[in-house]
């Protein structure tokens, strides 16, 4: 009996990895969700080899060149301490990516466990951390992540705890909602007949099940994160000068808008090209992982 | 169950989130890794003037101690006094606050007007060119950052074009370029929901039925669908307002409107807490009267809220 329920386990198992394939097959087919991966495998190439696609360092200051119009030696021209503004929008890419996939996986993780602890326990458990969400939900996420960034002192790893710890909310909301429908499911009630305990039914039934959700999420909340760090960037809460990020050369910019309208208009480009290839993958995926939701 | 029980119902239920959102503000101010007076203060402050202080904001006292007085000011409408400015927080939030309803108000005008258009014309031209241009460009807003959308309109139609003044609050005019920023923003987030609510009522038996019977096309939109789709996008509307302030706030610093969020921003950046805490409280009750509100109104309008379970 116990070997044939197991039995019937991994098959079920089987069935996720097909379904697995399925996702992939069909989130190839929506030709927008291709175009959003190249936009991020462009990103994330730019990112790695920056120092080879450009001669100059980021911090590399001219003085006698200051706030210098496109030309060959620079392309994109330079900023107001005269560096040069396409090399610093290249390696921006690094902290960009660096700082977008901290606040995914980090509110990713609060949320995870706390939706999980939500939906698994119910009763008491749900309702003091959906009142804790509903709570941080009532402020918008960019202004309270702002007064904490604000708060605990500029950098890039406390934008990340800002943001991390207001964006997190989401996920819960979502795992929360997935985790009510697996626990009542067939596999769930044969892991427990089988003599599985409540840690390993979590770990080995629901949270796998939990996965492709979670991975969606990541991909969904990656725009969010980004737009929110080079917000806080640019309001000068976040990363700080002289590292390259986007959002505080936008700022930098803006103080030069009539003599030198390039520096913020690349800069918010870079942004909008990075978010809008995480936009196009997360609309894919999603109607990969359920084609119910398909516009016809 | 009746009406008033689910009013009575859903007033309970936000008590303990406008205490939350006290609790959260309220702590926030004890996140900073050092002495928050030592940080007001800066680092050349004699230990008398931090005492001194730190006395003065009460700070000296235990932590649930200082909550309730805090909360016992607010109660009588004392948000505290500015460090910077020395004045009360609630004045200067009154010389501001305006500025920041009127830019949070022409946004979400312009949105929820321009995203219920395209998202009809979408819905009723399924799979159409214009449909996927329409999916397109919701996309497209949804995918630039605010303030990197208002130095391009700013670009463009103040300096480069001339059409309206380029910064400070000057009239009509001065209007167009900040709430067009929120507004095309925020409009994708109304397109969405809008078309799909139509696709879906467009679909059901009773318009089809209208249709059967020889009413005209766009009057069954206008008459029947319409009405159906109001629910939703009143959810949506609450659920979209913390993210219209959040843009209001960015869209001042850009445009340089001496607004409520400006002064959020600055007071931020001065490490005048007592500001900030004001404005956080101010904009978080909002959001929480504006969702109590949206949910009354659903109940009115849909019977079937009431039910337990109906919604979330």
């Amino acid at each position: 009996m116990n070997q044939e329920l197991k039995q019937e386990i991994a098959e079920l198992k089987q069935q996720k990895t097909s379904q697995m394939y399925l996702t992939w097959v069909r989130f190839k087919r929506n030709r927008l969700s291709v175009i959003g991966l190249s936009f991020v495998l462009v990103v994330i190439f730019i990112a790695i080899f920056a120092p080879v696609l450009t001669p100059y360092h980021p911090y590399e200051t001219d003085p006698f060149n200051r706030l210098a119009s496109p030309s060959r030696e620079n392309p994109l021209g330079t900023d107001e301490l005269g560096r040069d503004l396409l090399t610093r929008l290249l390696y921006g890419s690094r902290i960009a990516l660096q700082v977008g996939i901290l606040i995914v996986l980090f509110e990713g993780f609060i949320g995870i466990s706390f939706g999980l602890l939500a939906g698994y326990f119910g009763g008491w458990v749900d309702e003091i951390i959906m009142r804790l969400v509903d709570i941080l939900r009532s402020f918008p996420v960019i202004i309270l992540a702002m007064a904490i960034a604000g708060i605990m002192g500029q950098g890039l790893f406390n934008v990340v705890l800002a943001i991390g710890l207001v964006g997190w909310t989401t996920y819960a909301r979502m795992v929360r909602g997935k985790i009510l429908s697996i626990k009542e499911a067939d596999y769930v009630e044969a892991a427990y007949a089988a003599g599985e305990s409540t840690v390993s039914v979590i770990l080995r039934y629901i949270l796998p099940n939990v996965l492709p959700t979670a991975i969606i999420m990541v991909c969904i909340m990656m725009p969010t994160a980004l737009i929110a760090s080079a917000t806080l960037s640019f309001l000068g809460v976040g990363v700080q000068p002289p590292l390259p990020c986007w959002g505080s050369i936008a700022a930098a910019g803006r103080d030069y808008i009539i003599r030198a309208p390039w520096i913020s208009t690349t800069a918010g480009f870079f942004i909008m090209f990075t978010v809008l290839g995480f936009n196009f993958i997360g609309d894919g995926l999603r109607d990969a992982f359920d084609p119910t939701s398909k516009r016809n | 169950m009746n009406k008033w029980g689910y009013v009575g119902k859903r007033l309970l239920k936000t008590i303990p989130i406008i205490i939350g959102v006290t609790l959260v503000t309220f702590l926030i101010l004890h996140l900073s890794p050092g002495d928050p007076v030592r940080i007001m203060l800066g680092p050349y402050a004699t230990p008398e003037t931090v005492a001194a202080l730190r006395a003065q904001y009460g700070l000296d006292q235990p932590l649930p101690l200082q909550y309730f007085s805090w909360l016992g000011n607010i109660a009588q409408g004392d948000l505290g006094t500015s460090i910077r400015y020395n004045r009360p927080v609630t004045e200067l939030v009154q010389a501001r606050i305006g500025i920041t309803l009127t830019l949070t108000l022409a946004g979400l005008v312009i949105s929820v007007t321009l995203g219920s258009i395209l998202g009809i014309l979408a819905a009723l031209k399924q799979n159409s060119w214009l449909d996927y241009l329409c999916t397109f460009q919701a996309m497209f807003w949804i995918s630039i950052p605010g303030f990197w959308l208002a130095i391009l309109l700013l670009y463009i139609f103040g300096l480069q074009l001339r059409w309206v003044p380029i910064a400070g609050l000057s009239g009509f005019a001065s209007v167009i370029l900040p709430a067009l920023t929120i507004g095309l923003q925020e409009e994708a987030w109304f397109a969405r929901p809008m078309r799909a609510e139509m696709l879906g009522v467009l679909n059901e038996g009773y318009i089809k039925a209208a249709r059967a019977k020889g009413v005209r096309y766009y009057r069954v939109v206008g008459k029947h669908a319409l009405r159906n789709v109001m629910v939703p996008m009143i959810t949506m509307l609450a659920l979209r307002l913390p993210w219209v302030i959040a843009g209001s706030v960015v869209v001042e610093v850009v445009f340089a409107w001496g607004g409520m969020g400006s002064l959020l921003v600055n007071s931020v950046l001065a490490r005048d807490y007592p500001v900030v805490q004001g404005i956080l409280l101010i904009i978080a009750l909002s959001v929480v009267l504006a969702n109590l509100l949206a949910d009354l109104v659903y109940s009115l309008i849909d019977p079937r809220i009431r039910v337990e379970g109906g919604k979330k």
